[in-house]
């Protein structure tokens, strides 16, 4: 990739291409399935605290330890355990995990059977997103080859640990990249969020104990138990976020992709001109949205922060998935919020009262002010709404609709008068 | 009543089923495979469909619903579903998605009267480096543009 | 036991139990409308929220279980502002067709809007709609007055053991239905009426018949079998307009079955008998009275006692039989082919029993043998029916004649028919398959000239008139 910065240790991008994906590239150049073996020499206790050392924060959005999620299985539960990989990549402006999928298949892979193997879980699945028809078909055959070679199946390099893994696709729902979502869609059901407690640690997949990681963290695994814990951590420059990170940055640059930077590394700034070459057309940059299209915008001139978890939640957004999304100054800010809230909207699971109402209620309004129907009153509301939404919802997507709107408000809110006064139209 | 799904689907539904501890689990799986099989998901495929797993066809229909991908509706030979979500709106996908209205005749959501074409507007396809995105069929087409697509529909017409 | 502090108070709870069953108890009332105590927590309405010392969020009363020393505030600013927003939202789409509405009256939504919800109205958006299909002859549905609380999904795959209803499609569209058009298959179809929080689905037989508030109630049991769930009756103007069910744990939790819910339309049936009848001609009381003497006199008698009767009828029955009808014999009949509690049985995995009478047990306690056949030398029978025990064949018997409740066709070739109280109209005891003693209450009289057994006996006993005398009924 053109714009991929150098002078520091990557674990992804050198290999992402075609010849990559095949086990034999992986076992030569990627020193395949050695964390595996170097796993099953270890204590499941000693993994855990390696991943603890590690840092690695959860790459789907939610950034919670790992190595503090895995040890939330209760060891001495009779039940089946499941380790489920969250490969819906469903937040819009991400799509990392794909490229990982696409041309390392079997460092997720690896990495899975390490998870299965810590948390004492012999049953794993990948649940990708319905659209991702040929990286679940590359998947398919990756595993299909680990099988062959005795690194899926039964008693794994000899190990007496198996490990069985399936792709599971879903079928067009963003809600199913929300864990207990995800569940209840693995288990041939309407993608709706649980009520938690029970949390999945305790009652997850099929009612036994059940760990989701993202793509991006299980496929780090590998790296963390060859080369150490404390390595892994030392790649990121903050404290408390280890290893690197893929960032996907789209929309107004000039080169948009897949990124791998290393933790809190780069401020936002930094991403969108040094390493994505400036905004689209020379342009003057307007917003920035920084980790996908659920995160609080910024403005232009909020992008002197870091981007990394605590950074950016100090200036009121969040990181979330890495996913960044660029916008300048000639893009409507209320029809970018109309069809961000539209996309909330459209993919509320309707459970919930104040998510499958007010989400459309904030779109309806939000189109009736462009229309030249606003009142100025509805910015109120809207502002309303989101409070009455943020916090009150049964999963995260509630806040993950709110947000937004109530940013771009607050941040654009001479845009939507404009509109209201009737000097703008759509 | 006669089976509408074929021996191949059943073959991979029985090879599916022991991966998942029940057998409700297959129900999507089962909902991908049928559709691939005759297009789209008609009252009588999703019958029969809960009737192999063994559920009420409600909790079929109430599954399927909920998922944009299942066609509950016949589409055309083409499926065109256009991105429309942040990235790809911001890299122009309005333009493409008014631009194949005009071409083909037909607004979002509607199939061109020869069954050729069905037009869809798409949530985020997880493309969005590449944006504007899109998928014909289960494949994805990226870096859309109004003078790719003008090729596109000419090579499918 | 454990405690914890709810608005102030201090409460004792059992594991496990929920904050709006704990404040309940204490009389503080948490509102919701997706919670019923029978059917799984989903938390979704959001109505119940509350706050929970300690937690940062606002907590779902109905999934959250109570712990030692929780402090919870039902009534903070926050959950009381959430409340409002609750409201608030379930209103965005609500037609307010209240005045044409079933359920106004007895409706969640319409009560907690008075009670937590605010006066002002801020949506000017248009409300979403849906067209309705038919779903069969017990059940109305009108989505758009729908909160997606799900309670009746819950209800059919937890309860009546059928994914019938189901959500389709989702978010904002979502649809509470049974697919393309597809009647109720369940035979406990009114409960989805009942645990309604709205009239999205009201019961078809109540439609526009009465606003719920001229509703009179009267706590009574079901006499559909032998399981004894407890209902009420709502009746208007000595007219009854609706059965529902009486939540009592034990027997039938909070549900009723559609043969127990509509059984009552025999009572109010064009066809049935509610005026004494000699030859199948209305007659005087008096008249069909000194028939029913004169035939009988003499004749060796059988008298037949539908397990549908009281044991107090059953008992004065036991009295009476061997004074008036020297050397005659008694058996009761009720259910073709069940002929004791031994051959009783559950008719399904939940409220139902084979025994379509509700007092099978109670007789056979007082030493009552079921009929099986007319004893030789039979000349003549006399039936005692509280509605709807089934008639058995008698043959070889010319004089038949008939106490209680009967319909025309049921009437056919008894010689007298005196017309009697049926369940409805009468108090007494009846005792359900295990053994339970429970009363059934009247909310009704009896119509016509209907008269509960005992006013019959009596007149029996005591009149004296024959036939040729009486011009003038005694009614």
């Amino acid at each position: 990739m053109s714009g991929q910065p150098t002078g520091f240790e990557t674990l992804y991008v050198q290999h992402f291409n075609e010849e990559a994906r095949s086990l034999a590239y992986y076992l030569s150049k990627m020193d395949g399935y050695t964390a595996l073996k170097k796993a099953f020499s270890m204590s499941s206790d000693a993994i855990i605290d390696e991943m603890k050392k590690s840092n690695l924060r959860g790459r789907g959005g939610a950034g919670f330890p790992t190595g503090m999620k895995w040890g939330f299985i209760p060891k001495q539960s009779t039940k089946t355990k499941y380790l489920v990989c969250n490969a819906d990549e469903s937040e819009p402006g991400t799509f990392k995990d794909r490229d990982i999928m696409r041309y390392t298949p079997h460092l997720l892979i690896e990495g899975m059977v390490i998870g299965g193997f810590t948390i004492g879980s012999s049953v794993g699945y990948i649940y990708i997103r319905g659209e991702y028809t040929r990286e679940a078909k590359l998947l398919d055959a990756a595993i299909d080859e680990a099988y062959e070679k005795g690194y899926l199946g039964k008693n794994i390099m000899g190990s007496g640990f198996n490990f069985d893994l399936t792709v599971h696709r879903g079928a067009g729902a963003y809600i199913c990249g929300e864990e207990t979502g995800l569940l209840n869609s693995l288990e041939g059901k309407r993608g709706e969020p649980r009520v938690k407690p029970p949390f999945p640690a305790q009652s997850g997949a099929f009612g036994g104990p059940t760990i989701v990681n993202n793509v991006e963290t299980l496929a780090d695994v590998p790296f963390i138990i060859n080369k150490g814990g404390e390595w892994f951590s030392k790649l990121g420059k903050l404290e408390k976020s280890g290893g690197t990170r893929l960032f996907s940055v789209s929309g107004h640059v000039n080169k948009p992709g897949v990124y791998e930077l290393p933790s809190g590394g780069h401020t936002l700034r930094q991403i969108i001109y040094d390493v994505c070459g400036g905004v689209l057309g020379g342009k003057k940059l307007k917003a920035v949205i920084p980790g996908g299209s659920s995160a609080p915008v910024l403005t232009a001139d909020e992008i002197d922060v870091v981007a990394d978890i605590e950074p950016i939640m100090k200036i009121g957004s969040m990181l979330g998935s890495a996913a960044i999304m660029v916008i300048h100054e000639d893009q409507c800010m209320v029809k970018l919020i109309q069809r961000i809230t539209k996309f909330y909207a459209h993919e509320s699971c309707g459970q919930c009262t104040p998510c499958r109402e007010g989400c459309q209620w904030m779109e309806n309004i939000i189109e009736r002010i462009l229309h030249g129907e606003g009142k100025m009153e509805d910015l109120d509301l809207l502002m309303d709404i989101t409070n009455n939404i943020n916090g009150k919802t049964l999963c995260a997507l509630g806040d993950a609709a709110a947000g937004p709107v109530a940013s771009f408000v607050k941040k654009f809110r001479p845009e939507f008068e404009a509109y209201i006064r009737g000097e703008k139209h759509a | 009543m006669a089976k509408l799904l074929s021996e191949k689907f059943y073959g991979s539904m029985k090879k599916l089923e022991p991966r998942y501890p029940t057998k409700v689990a297959l129900l999507l799986p089962a909902l991908h495979a049928a559709q691939d099989e005759l297009g789209w998901l008609s009252p009588e495929t999703m019958e029969e469909i809960g009737e192999y797993i063994g559920i009420h066809p409600a909790q079929v229909k109430e599954v399927a619903s909920f998922y944009t991908m299942y066609n509950l509706k016949p589409v055309g030979k083409y499926h065109l579903k256009i991105c429309t979500n942040v990235a790809c709106c911001l890299r122009g996908a309005y333009d493409v998605v008014e631009h194949c209205e005009k071409k083909l005749g037909i607004a979002v959501g509607q199939t061109t009267p020869d069954k050729k074409f069905t037009l869809h507007e798409e949530e985020c396809l997880g493309a969005c480096g590449t944006a504007p995105a899109m998928m014909l069929n289960n494949d994805y087409v990226e870096n859309l543009d109004i003078r790719k697509m003008d090729e596109i529909l000419e090579k499918l017409n | 036991m454990p405690k914890c502090t709810i608005d102030g108070r201090e409460v004792e709870f059992s594991a496990g139990e929920n904050l709006i069953e704990i404040a309940r108890r204490v009389g503080v009332e948490i509102p919701y409308f997706c919670y019923h105590p029978g059917l799984t927590v989903v938390a979704q309405c959001r109505m119940c929220a509350v706050e929970v010392e300690k937690m940062p969020k606002l907590q779902t009363a109905c999934s959250t279980p109570a712990a030692e020393g929780m402090i919870v505030h039902t009534k903070s600013e926050r959950a009381i502002q959430n409340q409002k927003s609750i409201m608030e939202f379930l209103l965005v789409n609500h037609p307010l067709d209240c005045p044409i509405c079933d359920k106004s009256g007895e409706c969640d939504l319409q009560d907690n809007s008075f009670k937590f919800g605010d006066s002002k109205m801020r949506t000017s958006e248009e409300r979403r709609t849906y067209l309705d299909l038919d779903m069969g002859p017990v059940i109305k549905k009108n989505m758009n007055r729908c909160i997606h609380c799900t309670r009746c999904i819950r209800f059919g795959a937890e309860v009546a053991g059928v994914r019938e209803m189901v959500a389709i499609q989702r978010g904002n569209n979502t649809e509470i239905t049974t697919i393309d058009g597809r009647p109720l298959e369940t035979d406990y179809a009114g409960n989805y009426a009942d645990i309604c929080p709205t009239g999205s689905l009201t019961l078809k037989d109540f439609r526009f018949r009465k606003r719920a508030w001229m509703l009179k109630k009267t706590a009574t049991v079901c006499e559909g079998c032998s399981k004894g769930c407890n209902m009420e009756i709502h009746q208007d103007n000595n007219v009854i307009q609706r059965c529902v069910p009486r939540a009592n744990l034990e027997i039938n939790k909070y549900w009723l079955c559609d043969e127990g819910r509509f059984n009552y339309h025999y009572t109010v049936d064009r066809n049935r008998i509610s005026f004494p009848q000699v030859s199948g001609v209305k007659a005087t009381w008096n008249d069909a009275m000194a028939s029913s003497k004169t035939l009988l006199k003499g004749k060796k008698v059988v008298v037949l006692l539908g397990s549908d009767l009281t044991q107090e009828e059953a008992k004065l029955m036991m009295d009476f039989a061997p004074r008036a009808f020297p050397g005659s014999s008694l058996f009761h009949y009720g259910t073709p082919g069940i002929q004791s509690p031994a051959g009783d049985a559950a008719a399904d995995s939940f409220l139902k029993r084979k025994s379509k009478t509700s007092n099978l047990n109670g007789l056979e306690k007082l030493g009552i043998k079921g009929f099986d056949s007319i004893p030789s030398g039979t000349d003549a029978v006399v039936i005692l029916r509280g509605g709807r025990a089934v008639i058995p064949k008698i043959d070889g018997v010319s004089t038949m004649i008939g106490i209680g409740v009967f319909q025309e066709k049921e009437a056919k070739g008894m010689k007298a028919i005196l017309p009697g109280a049926s369940f409805a109209e009468k108090d007494g005891t009846i005792v359900n398959y295990e053994g339970r003693e429970q009363k059934i209450r009247r909310a009704v009289t009896p119509p016509g000239q209907s008269k509960l057994l005992s006013e019959t006996l009596m007149l029996w006993t005591h009149s004296t008139l024959s036939p040729a005398l009486s011009k003038e009924g005694v009614a």
